[in-house]
């Protein structure tokens, strides 16, 4: 057991529990804050797997902004949800056995898949390197997403205004 | 097959003989319904133009050493090919000939006949349409073709019919004939098909080439009696004849024009067609001599009892396609041929004197027509006595040497029983047919002579019309007997199949005379001489003349069929198939289909989670099959 | 030993991916939806992450490079319309958006 296989472990381990009190959470703004610790102990990942760039870029996008953007919608709409209630059981079970099959599914890959026998060690990407990769091999894909990101941009814009007496009836 | 330089005259003659009728067929349906003289002159003016090509084409190939075929491809498929076009041939020119002079004559006459009648365009459109089917099924050079234009010419048989379709025994008459002549043309198809399927090709000329020779000798025999069946449905022979006289209710001149002259001929005209084909199956026309004797004699007995003119001359017509058809399974093909040809000319004269009759005295029965004085009408009446005379083998008219031919082939079976049944047909078609013409000469009861004739005044001008026919068609009965040795020659150039020895017993003719005049002298007896009760001899059998008239009960046997066997049984099945296996299948298909629908429906909730939730255990369910699938 | 076996990633994914599909459908409110959307896509990007390494391939990570990116903008999307729902109707509920039922 070295350094790198007992942080990985550790932040797996806290990566998991977070989001999982982030999704149990009845409080929003609890969930939200969990979910963004998970978001740094996924950057921290990235980190260890040798993609410094997309840590950094995890921590300022998601856990910055993203997560900030909906903690703001939260408490702009100050919602208030006591009483939320779950599905009724006889349209959870099916939902259960599959997500049942489903892990028992992927612990049977992680154990017999040749390729997941593979051991990650240490590594490091420049984020150089990784920059000019992305705009030498993905200019295309880059070009679609940051029109994809105008759209998103303009979209929320007319969304979000708020509703005129016309299109409100 | 190589054309002559006069190719294109001929190929444009044959076209417009057999389209122009059609063109008039459909001007009158679409254009001209409104105006019955402009319809009348359309549709004669078309057979007009028909009768000078037929004429042309005649003249023209008089001398025809092979037969011409025009052809196209029409379907190829594999090995089976299917060609359209003219088949020229002395035996088709004929034929043409035949048809467009009867078609011809029947249109001028039904000017008179049909005057005043509120369908008198619609008549004039069904004949054209008739006349086109009729000529297209003459000059078809593949059996295809030929079958086609048989329908169509039933088609138009059921629409002349029915053409007083107010009347409902006209219309049910029309739905028999249909019917009846279908379940031949059943039989027919599938002999089609047959040759199809193991020659390849529905060429007649191939047909009846030698090659057919190779196919095997029971296959021959089986289309050959398969295409026999369309023979004895069209040309109402037996078991399927009873539609012929029923179809009677039809306007005189349809009677004699489809249903003695050409249309009911065009079976026997098939028959000859064929007739290399067929002779290379002896078993087959073995069959067709049985079938056309036995048709002859019942429908012989048929007419003795019959008290409607028209019907009389319809079971003369049966027994004379039986005779005709017995000619040529005889093996001897031009004494069929011939005999067709002088029987359309005289029966056709019979229906239109009979037209006569009946226009001028308003019904049917020979009696009533006797007793009204048909024989003041002097025109008709001769014409009726010649052509029954020629109907009769009276020397010399034309009859007599169809018939002398006829008998001779059957004379020279080994079997002597198809003379003797030959002889004892003459006997009695005779017999009826003087019976007619007695009870009409010699009217008995009270006399209300003036009233044909008062008749006749009132509309001369339609009974010149319709006397003008009758002279020509009678002329022609006294001469055609004598072109009995040329319209031989002209048959059998490039004849392909066996020709007939010529020779026949020198105390033949002396038999068939005997037994016309012995015929005629009992006729005299019982209906012509003075004091006598016109009550003929089967009449006075009760159970004989029942059986006569009820047709050999083969209306009832056929109602009897129908009734217990296709309703009660086989209906009965249908409609139980229908109602449990067919009704239910589709019943279940809704119904399930409904109710998987409502099952279904049970995972629309409305509800955007639950659809996000089977979405992802789609895909869940979708990465096992993938990720499973290999790992076992 | 030294440095971690694939499955063990492929696990911690799967396991991220499994608990956004619950938040996303079990929970009642629309934001819980669009934030399970987020942790599936986050165990996705730690398995593109594990995979580049796993292959040296620059590819995986250029995968999560974008999947950032289209969630950038599919929360700043998904937030406007969430918020005009809640104007429209004055509820987070998702079972009262069923107009379509």
């Amino acid at each position: 057991m070295n350094l790198f296989n007992i942080l990985f472990y550790s932040i797996a381990l806290l990566i998991v529990v977070s989001t999982g009190l982030a999704v149990t959470r009845r409080n929003l703004v609890h969930a939200v804050i969990y979910l963004i610790m998970s978001f740094f102990g996924s950057a921290f990942v990235f980190y260890l797997f040798g993609a410094p760039f997309l840590a950094a870029l995890m921590v300022i996008v998601y856990a910055g902004a993203i997560m900030i953007l909906f903690l703001f919608i939260i408490m702009m709409l100050r919602v208030e949800t006591p009483e939320e209630q779950l599905f009724p059981a006889r349209q959870m079970w099916p939902a259960v056995a599959v997500a049942a099959g489903y892990l028992v599914v992927g612990a049977l890959l992680a154990a017999h898949d040749p390729a997941a026998g593979a051991v990650l060690g240490p590594a490091q990407t420049e984020p150089a390197v990784f920059g000019a990769y992305v705009f030498r091999n993905t200019w295309l894909a880059v070009e679609v997403t940051s029109l994809l990101l105008l759209v998103a941009l303009i979209g929320a814009l007319f969304i979000g205004k708020r509703p005129t007496h016309e299109s409100e009836e | 097959m190589t054309y002559p330089a006069a190719a294109d005259l001929t190929l444009t003659a044959a076209i417009a003989a057999t389209a122009l009728p059609l063109a008039a067929f459909a001007v009158i349906l679409l254009l001209t319904r409104g105006f019955p003289r402009l319809s009348a002159a359309l549709s004669i003016a078309a057979i007009s133009v028909a009768l000078v090509c037929a004429g042309l084409l005649l003249v023209r190939h008089g001398h025809l050493e092979t037969p011409l075929e025009y052809s196209t491809l029409w379907m190829a498929g594999g090995d089976i090919v299917v060609r359209v076009g003219f088949l020229i041939d002395p035996l088709s020119l004929l034929m043409l000939m035949i048809v467009a002079v009867i078609c011809f004559l029947v249109q001028v006459y039904s000017l008179g006949y049909m005057a005043g009648d509120p369908g008198f365009a619609r008549y004039y459109a069904f004949m054209s349409l008739f006349a086109w089917a009729m000529m297209n099924l003459t000059l078809a050079a593949s059996l295809l073709q030929l079958y086609i234009f048989w329908e169509l010419v039933g088609l138009s048989s059921y629409l002349l019919i029915g053409f007083w379709y107010e009347k409902f025994s006209a219309s049910e008459a029309g739905k028999k004939a249909f019917v009846m002549t279908r379940l031949g043309d059943v039989a027919f198809f599938i002999g089609i098909l047959l040759v199809l399927l193991n020659f390849g090709n529905l060429s007649i000329l191939e047909l009846n080439s030698p090659r057919a020779g190779f196919l095997p000798p029971a296959v021959v025999t089986v289309s050959a009696l398969l295409i026999f069946g369309g023979i004895v449905g069209k040309s109402a022979q037996f078991p399927l004849l009873t539609w012929l006289p029923d179809a009677m209710e039809g306007p005189t001149p349809v009677s004699a024009l489809l249903h003695s002259a050409t249309m009911v001929a065009a079976g026997v005209y098939l028959l000859a067609r064929l007739f290399p084909f067929f002779s290379m199956s002896p078993a087959a026309l073995q069959v067709c001599l049985a079938v056309g004797a036995v048709s002859m004699l019942l429908s012989a007995t048929m007419a003795m009892v019959s008290r409607d003119i028209k019907q009389v001359w319809a079971y003369s017509t049966i027994s004379q396609l039986g005779l005709m058809i017995m000619g040529l399974a005889a093996g001897d093909y031009v004494a069929g041929v011939f005999h067709l040809t002088t029987h359309a000319g005289f029966k056709a004269l019979l229906f239109l004197c009979a037209g006569v009759f009946i226009h001028a005295c308003g019904g049917n029965d020979m009696f009533e027509i006797g007793r009204r004085g048909a024989r003041h009408l002097k025109i008709p009446m001769i014409c009726m006595i010649i052509a029954a005379a020629a109907l009769s083998g009276v020397p010399p008219l034309s009859g007599f040497f169809s018939k002398e031919l006829i008998l001779a082939a059957l004379a020279g079976r080994p079997s002597p029983i198809w003379l003797a049944a030959g002889l004892l047909g003459a006997f009695l078609t005779t017999y009826y047919t003087f019976r007619l013409i007695f009870i009409i000469l010699f009217p008995r009861g009270e006399a209300q002579a003036k009233d044909a004739h008062a008749d006749g005044h009132n509309s001369e001008a339609g009974y010149r019309v319709m006397a003008a026919p009758l002279i020509v068609l009678a002329a022609v009965t006294g001469v055609l007997g004598f072109g009995g040795h040329a319209l031989g020659r002209f048959l059998l150039q490039g004849f392909p199949g066996p020709v007939p020895g010529a020779g026949h017993p020198t105390w033949l003719p002396f038999a068939a005379l005997g037994a016309t005049a012995a015929a005629v002298g009992l006729a005299w007896f019982e209906f012509g001489r003075r004091g006598a009760d016109q009550v003929g001899f089967v009449e006075r059998v009760e159970p004989l003349r029942e059986l006569f008239r009820r047709r050999w009960y083969i209306d009832d046997a056929y109602r009897w069929l129908l009734d217990h066997v296709l309703y009660r049984v086989f209906s009965a099945f249908c409609a139980k198939n229908d109602q449990k296996v067919i009704d239910g299948a589709v019943d279940g298909l809704g119904g399930s289909m409904a109710a998987a629908g409502r099952i279904l429906a049970v995972l629309h909730t409305g509800s955007v989670q639950f659809r996000l939730l089977v979405v992802s255990v789609v895909l869940i369910l979708l990465g096992l099959y993938y990720f499973v699938y290999p790992l076992n | 030993m030294a440095g971690i076996p694939f499955g063990h990633v492929l696990a911690l994914s799967g396991i991220l991916v499994a608990l956004g599909v619950a938040c996303a459908t079990a929970r009642r409110n629309l934001i819980m939806i669009l934030l399970g959307v987020e942790i599936m896509l986050n165990g996705a990007s730690i398995a593109f992450a594990a995979a580049a390494l796993r292959w040296q391939q620059l590819e995986g990570q250029a995968f999560v490079l974008f999947i950032i990116a289209i969630a950038a903008a599919e929360v700043s999307v998904g937030l406007a319309l969430i918020v005009h729902l809640y104007h429209r109707t004055g509820s987070l509920d998702p079972e009262k958006f069923n107009m379509l039922k």
